[in-house]
């Protein structure tokens, strides 16, 4: 049972419960229910929002990553607002981590401006003041490179191939987003049991992996440019922005650009730029919406921002004609050219774009795909993007690839060494392969006498009982042992539980280190870390050291599960695989050693 | 692979093949032996095209007779798709040719497209205009032969087109050598030679073995009469795609009229009758001469025409021009001019009306004649009389004539057909405007009557198309979702299609489908109309930026080359990294011609069922006429069209047995046990009764479900299953030929001619004992 860090009666849809906080999870157990319908990972929660003091009911919400819904929480004991402030707390904390690892471009955060009011618009944004505290023990420096294996390693080595501190930082980054392998790390490489460096033998990939999604370079984000207008009371509004949003509709939208560069500063100040802008019809007009009504009391007249209208989008054609030629394999317009338009007109349903205004919001999804797409896969003009296409083959599009013959390619010849010696080698061994001739009359008549009375013999034939008996006794026992493991409640005590968790986390870790000692992985990347023969066997004895105290530290948990009154031999099974383990290692470790 | 069917080698430009389509090759080959019409029809995605034109041009190849093919589709790309099969199985038959003899009859064989000259052109000016129409009119004052014989006789008095020129300077016969030309190919050739493409593929027509192009070219009367009247009796004609081949053939026989229509006539008319005035002053023999030729009945055949003078065919099917003297009272220009100003008047008077009118076309004609006096017999030859005139009159930029022209159509129309036709007038568009926009629309409610010349002409005419058909490799999964997460019935039923909570739960489809499928989607709406408004209603909803998150959008707008641009981009998205949603139009612009296969199109959502608009008047009385002359119920029918469109539309995402994907169906009628019956078989074959009325969460998990499974099952070989080689055809040959001796033996068993009881009978017989 993982350990609880705060506990609180909480209600959730309406149905009352108990919310735990435990060291890795966020989770809800509605009364009366043995398992926890709400479970949230540390790594999952992106936001909290919380009533306000004094509010009527103690809410706390946690949005999740990737999903803002998330869950909301009302606290239902007496206490509940220090509960909740607790939870707040430690939640807090969690999500400043999690934004902190997550956050591969991080922008930056400006508080919103009001553009209704007079605070003046910042074109350079504070920093984000994430308020977090470094998780503990993470940013201390690993102390244990000092300790007694520190001769066998040159270094921390450093993996990704890059400077020692960003090294560190990525194996920091790790850590943190994986909490139960940086307990494991507080518990072996803090206490100095292992090295840093031993630590991560074996782990490289972790690490690669995390250079690997960091160095990703992120696009741009997918949604359209629209900001919305935050309603603020006395019937303001107000629309935040930032230096990513003013890039974003400079962006978008070329001619609030060039209205930019036309009037800042020489007739309005930044400030006035957005304010009007933010009221113009320019922006109305922008606004990826077609119920502009709603807006519309607020739109004013503007002769700086009016000029730079452009008429709306809306005709059947587009404002912008385009003339390059697309794949004929598309090419919709070579069929509207390919006869005169003959017929009765469609019906009034089918006549495309009678919603004029929802053309020019088409219009601007078009545009905006393919300027996103641009944007990450460069700006090519078709005609040349199609030479350039090496699977652009005319054929490769009708063709119907399972009716090719897989088969039907060359093979790859073998190119044999020796080839006459192996073809002598067989012709030899032929002869004795060959079988003596038989002779088919009497293969038939040994064939006929076998078969002689099978009648009686088959009524001889018995098959015992005792083997489909066992086999149902033993499914039966399974079962039943496994329903039985079922009923019984889990009531070891959490200290109990997480020291025999500790234990067996750390005897793994030590085998693993042990066997990789021992038998080096072949062909895996020849890091820095990569150490020689007698590093190695200088390893092996060091872990074979810890791990012949696996006994030891059983047997002291065994003593303490008979100080708590639990049966000692549900803690001796439950960690009888890892002492068998740590026999085989110490039967090998010690019949290898007087081989050599 | 090589096989026989029957004793005709066939060259299939493939290692394995379908059983399917051995088994449309087999259909298809004895409908050409016995010289017949057929409909044929074969699973969408199984490589359609290629087996039929491999059967066909084996045919060809083998027989002395060389029978020419008329292969028709319905769109441009379509058209240029089967040239490129066409040329990649040539390409694979000159491979595959056992002798010299042999290889040099292959590449000699012949094969083109045809399409107009706006997509041929490749005259610097000509070309860039936008609009078809212009394109035909600039082209015609280039190259018509009075202007040619002024320009050869007096250099430089007039312009002409080079292309055109250089082309007269080669051999007739030998303008394109042999060989398959794609569309591109073609123009790229007349581009390196300087030579006209359009005029190269029209007077090459004679010589090739294999013409493509579109159904229009062969149903449409105005159309055929200039480019198809030379094809041969004996050519095998087949129409691909055909399944929406009745809306062509009521196409090219329905007309509309509108108001600004009326007004440019009405100009056209003031300026014939100015050219005729001028004419009369510089050159009063030519319309003499006009007239008595006209007197004489000796009207210009357009057999005796140049290829490049055609600009108006005959809008009358073959069966129904009169080969009579044009009458007396139009004759005379002046006359004509006077009757078509009186005609033009009189529709324009109609459309000032301001209630529905719907008349027959005897009771249209009567009505005429009590206002106007003008007869039914003039009016008839209303077209013709007016082509007679612009040739004489030597007119220049025809475009300026359009809306005459279609008058003139219109009219001669309306006078020779009664029976299977409609003309109705509606003063407004919508049953709610207030000013009125009205239209005058001339239709045509039998489908049959422009296909019946075509079936009467030729002797083998094959109509195809794809259908949606159980694969025996099940990597589709059709779903049926009939209500959203929170139960909440869907349908684009007219009374609750705007219902947010429908709409919402539309796009949360469209949400949870772009967050689990890779690649692109493509989603159909049931008309333009919907689809704009739901498109701005989810984007207010927020809907589409849930979408963004996880694709691209791209939609189809009003425009052609727009939404192609569009298309190109989703093809890029979908082959670069997280795809995009396509929102587009069932019987739309996208929905024909455009294959989603593979990763263009892993999902396809039918959001609502493509019912007709039941409140169009022109529907309304084509649903009447199919019920009183075929006895066809109209919820019949509507319930049939929709779902063969949707069929089309799912079945755009196939190709080829290892493509997987998910075919959704969202709108709660699908699940409806009436409405069961009348979804394609397949659909109620996969669907199992718990897939039949699934909510938008359960499809959701049945859809990851089916992902996981179809990405852990990489194409397991099926050969010899669905799969076949050469070997597999030769034992599923003997096999049926076992089949059949075995049958005939039987029969000689059973009967033994003496009229007895046969031994199946006495078998039979239920013997009490």
């Amino acid at each position: 049972m993982p350990t609880t860090v705060c506990t609180a009666k909480a209600s959730c849809k309406k149905l009352p419960g108990l919310l735990e906080l435990t060291d890795t999870h966020l989770q809800w157990t509605q009364d009366g229910k043995k398992a926890p319908s709400i479970r949230v990972a540390y790594a999952e929660a992106s936001s909290l929002f919380c009533s306000k003091e004094g509010a009527a009911q103690v809410r706390l919400k946690l949005s999740l990553v990737g999903d803002d819904a998330g869950h909301n929480f009302t606290f239902t004991s007496p206490v509940a607002v220090t509960e909740r402030e607790k939870f707040k707390q430690e939640l807090t904390s969690i999500i400043s981590r999690n934004r902190r690892t997550s956050e591969l471009l991080p922008r930056p955060h400006v508080p919103p401006v009001n553009a209704t009011s007079s605070i003046p618009f910042s074109s350079a944004p504070s920093p984000a003041t994430v308020n977090a505290k470094p998780p503990p023990g993470s940013t201390r420096p690993p102390i244990s490179r000092a300790t007694s294996v520190a001769s066998d390693r040159r270094e921390t080595p450093v993996i990704t191939g890059g400077d020692p501190a960003s090294e560190f930082r990525l194996r920091k980054k790790v850590l943190l987003s994986n909490p139960e392998l940086g307990a494991l790390h507080r518990d072996l490489v803090m206490s100095g049991q292992i090295t840093e460096a031993e630590f991560w033998d074996g782990r490289e990939h972790l690490i690669l992996a995390q250079a690997a999604s960091e160095s990703q370079k992120k696009g741009k984000p997918g949604q359209l440019v629209d900001p919305r207008p935050e309603a603020v009371e006395g019937g303001e509004i107000r629309i935040r922005i930032t230096p990513q949003l003013v890039h974003d509709i400079f962006d978008e939208y070329p001619i609030v650009a060039k209205a930019y560069s036309d009037n800042v500063p020489s007739k309005l100040s930044e400030e006035q730029f957005w304010k009007r802008y933010f009221q113009s019809k320019l922006f109305n007009a922008h606004r990826a919406s077609i119920r502009s009504s709603a807006a519309q009391h607020v739109v004013k007249d503007d002769p700086i921002f009016d000029k730079y209208l452009e008429k709306d989008d809306d005709e059947l054609e587009p404002r912008r004609q385009r003339d390059e030629h697309v794949e004929v394999f598309v090419d919709l317009a070579a069929t509207m050219e390919d006869h005169e338009e003959t017929g009765n007109e469609k019906d009034v349903t089918m006549r495309a774009g009678r919603q004029k205004a929802a053309l020019p919001l088409i219009r601007k999804f078009n545009e905006h795909s393919e300027r996103l797409l641009n944007s990450a896969l460069g700006e090519i003009p078709p005609a040349k993007r199609r030479r350039l296409d090496p699977g652009e083959d005319v054929y490769s599009q009708i063709e119907i690839d399972d009716l090719h013959d897989p088969e039907a390619s060359n093979g790859i010849i073998l190119e044999m060494q020796g080839r006459e010696r192996y073809f002598e080698g067989r012709m030899d061994s032929s002869p004795q392969a060959a079988k003596p001739k038989l002779d088919p009359s009497l293969v038939f008549q040994d064939a006929r006498s076998n078969l002689e009375s099978w009648g009686t013999r088959l009524t001889h034939l018995k098959i015992e009982r005792k083997h489909g008996d066992a086999a149902l006794g033993d499914m039966t026992q399974n079962v039943a042992s496994r329903l039985d493991v079922r009923s019984k409640k889990n009531d070891i005590p959490d200290g109990l539980f997480r020291q025999m968790t500790t234990c067996q986390t750390a005897a793994n870790e030590f085998l693993r280190q042990f066997w990789l000692a021992i038998y080096p992985p072949l062909g895996e990347l020849q890091t820095a870390a990569s150490a020689t023969p007698a590093q190695r066997a200088t390893k092996a004895a060091k872990m074979i050291g810890y791990i012949s105290k696996t006994h030891e530290k059983v047997y002291a948990l065994v003593k303490t599960a008979e100080q708590h009154g639990i049966d000692a031999t549900r803690v001796e099974n439950a960690l009888k695989p890892v002492l068998h383990a740590s026999d085989q290692a110490i039967t090998f470790y010690h019949n290898k050693i007087p081989n050599k | 692979m090589k096989f026989f069917i029957d004793n005709l080698p066939i060259i299939f430009p493939y290692d394995r093949i379908y059983p399917e389509q051995y088994a449309y090759m087999c259909d298809l080959k004895r409908t050409l032996d016995a010289t017949g019409h057929c409909v044929l029809e074969m699973p969408s995605g199984t490589g359609k095209t290629v087996s039929l034109l491999s059967l066909i041009v084996s045919y060809q190849q083998f027989f002395p007779t060389r029978r020419k093919l008329v292969y028709c589709s319905r769109t441009v790309p379509e058209i240029e798709k089967a040239l490129t099969e066409l040329k990649r199985l040539m390409n694979y038959r000159v491979s595959c040719a056992e002798t010299d003899e042999q290889r040099e009859k292959e590449k000699n064989f012949m094969g083109l497209g045809l399409t107009s000259r706006k997509n041929l052109c490749i005259h610097p000016d000509v070309a860039k205009e936008k609009k078809g129409k212009v394109v035909d009119a600039r082209c015609r004052d280039l190259t018509s032969s009075s202007v040619c014989e002024k320009g050869r006789a007096n250099p430089g008095s007039v312009d002409l087109c080079d292309w055109h020129e250089n082309l007269g300077k080669m051999d007739p016969g030998t303008l394109i050598p042999p060989g398959i030309w794609t569309l591109a190919d073609v123009l790229q050739y007349g581009r390196d030679k300087g030579v006209c493409p359009y005029f190269a593929v029209r007077r090459m027509m004679p010589f090739v073995d294999i013409i493509i192009y579109s159904f229009h070219y062969l149903l449409d009367p105005k159309v055929a009469e200039q480019v198809s009247k030379e094809m041969s009796k004996d050519a095998i004609v087949v129409f691909d795609e055909a399944h929406n081949i009745d809306n062509v053939c009521i196409e090219s026989l329905s007309i509309d009229l509108t108001r600004p229509m009326m007004d440019a006539a009405g100009r056209s008319v003031t300026k014939l009758s100015e050219k005729v005035e001028e004419i009369k002053t510089s050159d009063v023999a030519k319309l003499q001469d006009e007239y008595a030729k006209l007197v004489e009945g000796l009207q210009e055949s357009i057999i005796d025409q140049n290829d490049t003078d055609g600009f108006m065919g005959n809008p009358l099917l073959p069966d129904d021009l009169l080969n009579e003297a044009i009458p007396g009272n139009i004759r005379k220009a002046e006359h004509f001019i006077a009757f078509l100003k009186r005609f033009v008047e009189y529709i324009k008077t109609r459309m000032r009306v301001l209630h529905v009118v719907a008349e027959t076309p005897l009771s249209f004609l009567q009505h005429l004649k009590d206002i106007t006096y003008i007869e039914r017999r003039p009016l008839r030859f209303c077209a013709e009389r007016l082509q007679s005139l612009i040739r004489t009159l030597d007119l220049h930029r025809l475009d300026e004539y359009a809306s005459l022209q279609k008058v003139a159509s219109f009219a001669t129309l309306v006078a020779t057909y009664e029976k299977g036709f409609l003309l109705i007038l509606e003063p407004f568009e919508t049953d709610n405007a207030t000013v009125p926009n009205p239209v005058f629309h001339f239709t045509c409610l039998d489908p049959s009557l422009a296909i019946k010349p075509v079936f009467e002409r030729f002797s083998s005419v094959v109509i195809t198309s794809g259908t949606i058909s159980p694969l025996d490799i099940n990597a589709f999964l059709p779903l049926v979702i009939t209500r959203g997460s929170d139960q909440v019935a869907i349908s684009s039923r007219f009374e609750v299609r705007n219902d947010p909570a429908v709409v919402r739960n539309f796009g949360s489809i469209l949400i949870e489908y772009s967050k689990i499928v890779p690649d692109g989607i493509v989603a159909f709406f049931p008309s333009y109309l919907y689809m704009e408004s739901i498109v701005a209603a989810w984007n207010d909803m927020g809907i589409l930026n849930e979408v963004w998150k996880h694709k691209l959008i791209f939609v189809e707008t009003p425009d052609a080359n727009e939404t192609s641009i569009a298309l190109e981009n989703y093809r890029r998205a979908c082959d670069n990294g997280r795809g995009a949603v396509l929102l587009s139009v069932a019987r739309g612009k996208v929905s024909e011609g455009i294959d989603f296969d593979h990763n263009y199109g892993r999902a396809v959502i039918m959001f609502g069922v493509p019912y007709q608009y039941t409140e169009s008047r022109i529907l309304k009385a084509r649903l009447e006429y199919l019920r009183d002359a075929y006895r066809i119920r109209e919820s019949e029918f509507l319930g049939f069209d929709a779902m063969r469109n949707a069929a089309q539309c799912v079945g755009r995402v196939l190709r080829g047995k290892t493509d997987w994907g998910l075919m959704i169906f969202a709108d709660k009628r699908f699940a409806r046990a009436d409405k069961r019956a009348k979804l394609p078989r397949w659909i109620n074959q996969y669907i199992t009764e718990t897939a039949s009325n699934l909510s938008t969460d359960m499809a959701i998990t049945l859809s990851k479900l089916f992902m996981r499974t179809i990405s852990q099952n990489p194409n397991e070989n099926q050969t010899g299953i669905s799969l076949w080689t050469v070997e597999d055809i030769e034992k599923a040959q003997s096999k049926q030929r076992e089949l059949a001796l075995n049958t005939e033996r039987q029969q000689e068993d059973d009967d033994y001619g003496d009229g007895g009881i046969s031994d199946n009978a006495l078998m039979d017989f239920d013997l009490d004992v």
